[in-house]
C-alpha cells in the first residue's frame, strides 16, 4: 500500500475535519435538545433516529448494489468513482450498529416506534396479531442482524479487500481477482434485491403496522438509490474542485446526472403506481395511509413530488444542465433535501399515531388531548423542525467523515481495474 | 430530387482516429468538406466538423407536450362534457386514472413526431432516391467527401495523401 500512496492519494484537510466535526456537534446538540423537549416516550428523538439510520444504511446498501450491478453488466465508465462507492458500502457496518440500538430499544421498550412491539396492543388487535408471525421482535432482530451482517461481512468488506488487493498485486493472466469480484457481485444482486425488501418492511413499512403496500419496498429502494446518487454527485464535484479527482471528467458527471434524472423518474413512477393502485381499489385499510398524508401533511405530500420529480425532471431534461457542475450540484442538493422529506413523511405520521396511543396508555391528560387533535401543527412531526434538519446534517457529516476516512486508506484511482482505460477515455457525446 | 447531380471527390479511411485527424487538417487548410460518412456514430465528430447542435429534441419536447395536452384534454372533455360515466364511484374528472394514458400519448406523439420531423428534414422517405457513395461506408470505411465544383483538385489530392486516405475516387451522384 505504501508505494501506491504517491499517486491519487487522499488526505482529509484540517479544515474539512473541523467543518465535519462542527456539523456532527450540531447534530449531537440537536439530538440532546430533541430529547430535552420531547414527550414521555421520546418519540421525536426515536423517529429522527430511525429516519437517519435507515437513510444512510440504505445509501450504503445502494452503493454496494451499484458496484455489484455495474460489475455484472460489464460497465466501464464508473471506475473513476468506484472507490467512492466502495467507501460508502463500508458504512454498512455502522448501519448495523445504528440498527442494533433500535433493536435494543424494542427489547427494552425504550421507544414506541412500532405498534406491533406493544404486546398488549397486539393481543387486543386482530390485524396486528394476524401479522405477529412476521412483525415481532425476534424476526426484527434476526432479519436486521443476519441480513445487514451478510451484506457487510460476506460482500462489502471482502469486495473492498479484493479491490484493494488488485491495486497492489495487479491482474494475473486469467484476471482471477476480477473474476472473483464478479462472482461476488453476481451472487449479491439477487440476495441484496430480496433481502432489502424484507428489511424495508420491518424497518419502515411496519411503522404503519396496520397498513401494507406491495410497492413499498421498490419505492423505498428507489428513494435510497436517488439519495445515493445525489450524495455521490455533490461529493464528486467537491472532490474534483479540491483537485483530488483530476481523472473525473464532464463525461462522467454527465452519466451520473443521467442516473439521477432516470432514477428520479423511476421513483416517481413507483410513487404514482403505489398511489393509483390504492386510489383505484379504494379499500379503507389501504387508503388511510394517503388520507392521513394528503389531509394532514399536504405540504410534505405535494412538496415531495415537486422536489423529487418536477425539479430534477425539468432541470436535468436538457443535455447541458447535466454537464455543468453548478446546475448538477444544485439539483443534487434539492433532491437530497427531497429524499430526506420523503423518508420523513414515510415515518412520522405512523409514529405520531403510535405515540398518541402509547401516551394515552400512560394516562397523560395532555397526551390524550393530543390524540384527538392529530391534525394540529406539530413541528418535528407534521413538518421537519430545525432540530430535524440539524440531526440530519449531523448524520450526513458523520457519513461523509466515515467516507473520507475510507478514502484515505487507498488511492482514489483503482489502477489495475480491467475497465480503467475505458473509464478514463469515456465519452458520451 | 434526381435532377440535381453533382460530382463528388471522396477519400476512404480505415480508422475513425485517422478520420478525425483528417477533418482537423481540412479545417486547418480551409477546405470545404461536403459531408462525412461513417458506418457508426463517431464521438467528437460533431465538434471537429463544427456542426450545430440538433434541434430534434426541441421538436420532441413540443410534440410530447402536444400529446400530453391532447390526451388530457380529450379525456377531460369526454368524461366531463361529452359522455360522463361514473366508474367505481370515482368522480367524473378522475385525474389519477388519466395519468397513464396521458403518459402513453406523450411518448407516442414525441416518438412519431420526431421520426416524421427527422425524415422530413433529411429528405428521406419511401420512394426517395438515396445514392450512396461507396457501399463500404456502411461497413468498415470512413469517408470524407468534397464537391468538385470550385475545388482545387490538386490540393484535395495532396490533402488525402497527407492524411493517409487508403483510396480516393470521383463519382457523380
Amino acid at each position: 500500500m505504501e508505494m501506491m500512496s504517491g499517486d491519487h492519494s487522499f488526505t482529509m484537510t484540517g479544515r474539512e475535519r473541523n467543518v465535519l466535526f462542527g456539523f456532527m456537534g450540531l447534530g449531537l446538540l440537536c439530538i440532546v435538545l430533541t430529547l430535552l423537549g420531547d414527550d414521555a416516550v421520546h418519540s421525536r428523538f426515536w423517529s429522527n433516529y430511525l429516519i437517519n439510520a435507515v437513510f444512510f444504511t440504505g445509501v450504503s446498501f445502494i452503493a454496494l448494489f451499484i458496484l455489484a450491478a455495474f460489475t455484472t453488466t460489464y460497465t466501464g465508465w464508473y471506475i473513476v468513482v468506484k472507490r467512492i462507492w466502495e467507501a460508502y458500502a463500508q458504512f454498512l457496518l455502522v448501519g448495523l450498529i445504528l440498527m442494533l440500538v433500535l433493536i435494543i430499544g424494542i427489547w427494552g421498550h425504550f421507544h414506541h416506534l412500532y405498534h406491533w412491539a406493544d404486546e398488549a396492543a397486539v393481543a387486543a388487535d386482530p390485524v396486528l396479531s394476524g401479522k405477529a408471525s412476521f412483525l415481532n421482535k425476534y424476526w426484527y432482530t434476526f432479519g436486521t442482524v443476519i441480513i445487514l451482517g451478510t451484506w457487510y461481512f460476506l460482500f462489502a468488506r471482502p469486495m473492498r479487500k479484493m479491490s484493494l488487493r488488485e491495486d497492489v498485486e495487479g491482474q494475473d493472466a486469467d484476471f482471477s481477482l476480477y473474476k472473483k469480484y464478479k462472482r461476488y457481485s453476481a451472487i449479491f444482486l439477487p440476495i441484496g434485491a430480496f433481502t432489502s425488501a424484507a428489511l424495508i418492511w420491518q424497518w419502515v413499512m411496519s411503522v404503519d403496522a396496520h397498513w401494507y403496500s406491495t410497492m413499498y419496498a421498490w419505492y423505498t429502494t428507489a428513494s435510497w438509490f436517488v439519495a445515493c446518487l445525489a450524495i455521490t454527485i455533490m461529493l464528486v464535484i467537491y472532490l474534483k474542485n479540491r483537485g483530488v479527482l483530476p481523472f473525473v471528467t464532464t463525461e462522467h458527471m454527465h452519466d451520473l446526472g443521467k442516473y439521477l434524472f432516470a432514477f428520479s423518474i423511476f421513483w416517481t413512477y413507483l410513487w404514482f403506481s403505489q398511489y393509483m393502485l390504492i386510489w383505484y381499489a379504494n379499500v379503507g385499510e389501504e387508503t388511510t395511509y394517503f388520507h392521513t398524508r394528503i389531509n394532514q401533511y399536504p405540504v410534505l405530500f405535494y412538496g415531495n413530488l415537486v422536489l423529487n420529480f418536477l425539479v430534477p425532471f425539468f432541470i436535468l431534461m436538457r443535455n447541458d444542465t447535466k454537464r455543468k457542475a453548478g446546475t448538477l450540484f444544485f439539483v443534487a442538493l434539492v433532491v437530497l433535501l427531497g429524499r430526506f422529506l420523503d423518508f420523513f413523511q414515510m415515518v412520522k405520521p405512523g409514529v405520531l399515531h403510535t405515540t398518541h396511543e402509547a401516551l394515552a396508555h400512560h394516562g397523560e391528560a395532555a397526551a390524550t388531548e393530543a390524540a384527538h387533535h392529530t391534525s394540529s401543527f406539530t413541528a418535528g412531526f407534521t413538518v421537519p423542525g430545525l432540530l430535524e434538519i440539524g440531526t440530519f446534517l449531523g448524520f450526513l457529516a458523520f457519513f461523509i467523515f466515515f467516507v473520507f476516512k475510507q478514502l484515505e486508506k487507498a488511492p482514489l484511482l483503482p489502477k489495475n481495474d480491467p475497465y480503467l482505460a475505458e473509464s478514463l477515455h469515456h465519452h458520451v457525446q | 430530387m434526381s435532377q440535381h447531380t453533382k460530382e463528388v471527390f471522396y477519400g476512404l479511411y480505415n480508422d475513425e482516429e485517422d478520420l478525425i485527424h483528417a477533418i482537423k487538417e481540412a479545417n486547418a487548410q480551409h477546405l470545404d468538406i461536403m459531408d462525412v460518412y461513417t458506418p457508426f456514430p463517431v464521438h467528437g465528430l460533431d465538434k471537429v466538423m463544427h456542426l450545430e447542435e440538433s434541434r430534434l429534441h426541441i421538436a420532441g419536447f413540443i410534440f410530447g407536450s402536444i400529446g400530453l395536452l391532447t390526451a388530457f384534454g380529450f379525456m377531460t372533455w369526454v368524461f366531463t362534457r361529452d359522455w360522463p360515466i361514473i366508474f367505481g364511484g370515482k368522480p367524473y374528472w378522475s385525474v389519477p386514472a388519466f395519468i397513464p394514458i396521458t403518459f402513453e400519448l406523450t411518448v407516442l406523439f414525441a416518438a412519431i413526431g420526431m421520426v416524421v420531423s427527422f425524415y422530413t428534414v433529411c429528405g428521406l422517405g419511401p420512394g426517395v432516391s438515396n445514392p450512396i457513395l461507396d457501399e463500404r461506408i456502411t461497413d468498415d470505411k470512413f469517408c470524407i467527401a468534397f464537391e468538385t465544383t470550385d475545388a482545387d483538385l490538386g490540393a484535395l489530392q495532396a490533402f488525402f495523401k497527407k492524411t493517409g486516405a487508403g483510396e480516393v475516387h470521383t463519382k457523380t451522384i
